[in-house]
């Protein structure tokens, strides 16, 4: 069974207007999305900016409401807010984008990390103390970082804590939410591979969200592709770079820079072949509305939004 | 363990952050002015406070018609009044009465206004509009005329009772600015990570928010403290404040409205008005002060 379920998520913010300030439309910031999640493994979330990527990890874990649709974690409705009981909330965590705003800067690195043990783990000062020195020490931080503030320390540095903060409950699913895409690509690697080290160490399970084709590919076994609020293409990490269906996956893909100088002029003629194609056949995949088809299944493992043909 | 405990402990003092009362601290003794004000403060509180211990403040009110209006002398440091009470006594009492009120006020309207403000600001949506037309209500109301309306109707009050009276009607002011605050600071990830680790509503407002908005309560109590003090005045010297009985520098002050003692007997409402205008400056300055350390931009220190 899987771990988590997401059967037709959708999430609507309302657009308020007129005079009496009457909702008079929606944004369909995430409609109608369907996935689930092994127990062990990455999922990964692709998508632009504003493509509902966050929003769909926000409304799982309970930061935004959801507006129809159900989330199944390990067999038990998490839909409404008020069912997110204690003991779920435990399992699943989230690692935040910006390193910088999710640490309260008032707070010293102990009372950060313990938060979410006080919260829900009645521990003696000397027992927090040491199992914080414990997870400090899981993420390679030094034990004197207990006392310091958030801002005594490097973005990397800082995105540790977060992560350390995450799997204080050892909860079972992590929402990593573009967890390294505001620091140095240097230290982006450094990041990641600890995360994996972790997920193997924990057996945790991450829902993967970001907007770097490189990243996913290092850190995911599955992948979605989200283009406004909806899916585009979903599969394995083969399904997904080694047999592009969708347009606009095929684009995606087309744009991840290549690394060997020499294929540079083959590189870009191939791009606008690809571009050339997604120009001409728009409006083949996309509706009037500029938003992509239902699924369709092409393999067991590898669905499509494409397009009705005859 | 146990060693490394002990060693990690001793770092705490070496690793001290710039933490926002520090920032505070540092930009006081940058300015040398407000330094001076603030030990000019402490020096007014101490001195009144410990000297009124002393002082018998019926006593000082007694009428004593024997000796009426005289002017300073080696008995009457500053004279008396028109009913033989000792001006200077009056002073100190009425200095500690005044100090009290501004104080009073400032604590319990900062409590009031903290508590809905951060309260309305972290909730949002319908429970921070509710709450913000019950406040903009008490805004609308005629400050002074209610205030005058509750002293005449209470029939005895003292200077607790005044605070209340005039903390009913001033921690909108103070409200208003951390709800803005808090709007902004709930939007933030650490707030919502909070959540996700959860913490309740009430312990991330108390714990988590609120000690991101210190530096901003503390610099407006201090501004509203001279507010304060000035309103109490105000409203002595109108006559509505504290009865005669309980001296306080507005009702001094407001002797000065007999012509003959406002031309020819300086000694009672000068000293008064002088210090009123003292008081409110090296509050004032203080405030100001703090006010600049907030704003990285304007820091000296």
């Amino acid at each position: 069974m899987a771990l988590l379920e997401v059967r037709d998520l959708k999430v609507h913010f309302p657009i308020k207007g007129g005079i009496l300030n009457r909702t008079v439309g929606h944004i369909k910031a995430v409609d109608g999305v369907n996935f689930s999640i092994e127990q062990g493994k990455t999922y990964g979330l692709v998508g632009e900016s504003g493509s509902g990527k966050s929003t769909t990890g926000k409304a799982i874990i309970g930061l935004e409401q959801i507006t129809e649709g159900q989330v199944i974690f390990n067999g038990e409705d998490i839909t409404s807010i008020k069912n997110k009981t204690k003991d779920i909330r435990k399992d699943i965590q989230m690692i935040f984008q910006d390193p910088y705003s999710s640490l309260n800067p008032r707070k010293r690195v102990l009372d950060i990390i313990a938060e979410p043990l006080r919260n829900y783990e009645k521990l003696t000062k000397n027992e927090e103390k040491q199992r914080v020195y414990e997870l400090l020490e899981l993420v390679g931080l030094t034990p004197e970082s207990i006392w310091k503030f958030p801002h005594q320390f490097s973005g990397g540095q800082r995105q540790r804590i977060g992560v350390a903060r995450a799997i204080a409950l050892k909860p079972k699913l992590i929402i990593a939410d573009e967890p390294v895409s505001a620091l140095d690509v240097s230290v982006q690697a450094q990041v990641l591979n600890f995360m994996q080290d972790i997920q193997k160490e924990l057996g945790l399970t991450y829902l993967f969200i970001s907007h770097d084709l490189g990243v996913v590919k290092h850190m995911c076994d599955e992948i979605a592709i989200m283009y406004r609020g909806r899916y585009v293409e979903q599969g394995t990490k083969d399904d997904i770079f080694e047999n592009p269906q969708h347009i606009y996956t095929k684009r995606l893909i087309a744009a991840i820079p290549d690394v060997n100088p020499r294929n540079r002029d083959k590189h870009y003629v191939f791009r606008q072949e690809v571009k050339k194609e997604y120009e001409q056949a728009y409006d083949e995949y996309f509706d009037a509305e500029g938003l992509a088809f239902g699924l369709k299944d092409i393999s067991d493992t590898h669905r499509v939004a494409l397009p009705e043909r005859g | 363990m146990e060693a490394k405990d002990m060693n990690v402990d001793s770092q705490v003092l070496k690793s001290e952050s710039p933490s926002g009362l520090r920032i505070l601290w540092r930009e006081l003794v940058k300015d040398k002015l407000a330094l001076f004000s603030l030990i000019f403060l402490i020096l007014i509180t101490a001195f009144v406070f410990g000297i009124s211990w002393i002082l018998n403040q019926d006593e000082i009110v007694r009428v004593d018609l024997f000796a009426i209006n005289e002017p300073p002398s080696d008995e009457f440091i500053l004279g008396t009044d028109y009913g033989g009470r000792d001006v200077f006594g009056q002073l100190i009492i009425g200095t500690r009465n005044s100090l009290t009120i501004g104080f009073l006020v400032t604590l319990f309207s900062g409590i009031i206004g903290i508590v809905f403000g951060v309260v309305s600001g972290y909730f949002g949506g319908h429970i921070d509009n509710i709450m913000m037309r019950i406040l903009d209500f008490f805004f609308i109301l005629p400050f002074i005329m209610l205030v005058i309306v509750f002293v005449s109707l209470v029939p005895s009050y003292n200077t607790f009772t005044f605070s209340l009276i005039m903390t009913l009607f001033s921690w909108m002011g103070i409200a208003r600015l951390i709800r803005s605050k808090a709007l902004q600071e709930k939007e933030l990830d650490y707030a919502k990570a909070s959540k996700t680790l959860g913490s309740s509503d009430i312990s991330i407002i108390f714990k988590q928010v609120l000690p991101n908005i210190t530096s901003l309560i503390i610099v407006t109590m201090t501004l509203n403290l001279a507010a304060n003090i000035g309103l109490e005045s105000g409203l002595s010297f109108l006559g509505f404040g504290l009865p005669e009985n309980t001296p306080s520098l507005g009702t001094l002050l407001s002797y000065a409205t007999n012509p003959q003692t406002l031309e020819h007997r300086w000694w009672i409402w000068m000293p008064a008005a002088l210090l009123i205008l003292l008081l409110m400056l090296a509050v004032r300055n203080v405030g100001e002060a703090l006010r600049r350390a907030t704003d990285a931009r304007q820091r000296r220190g």
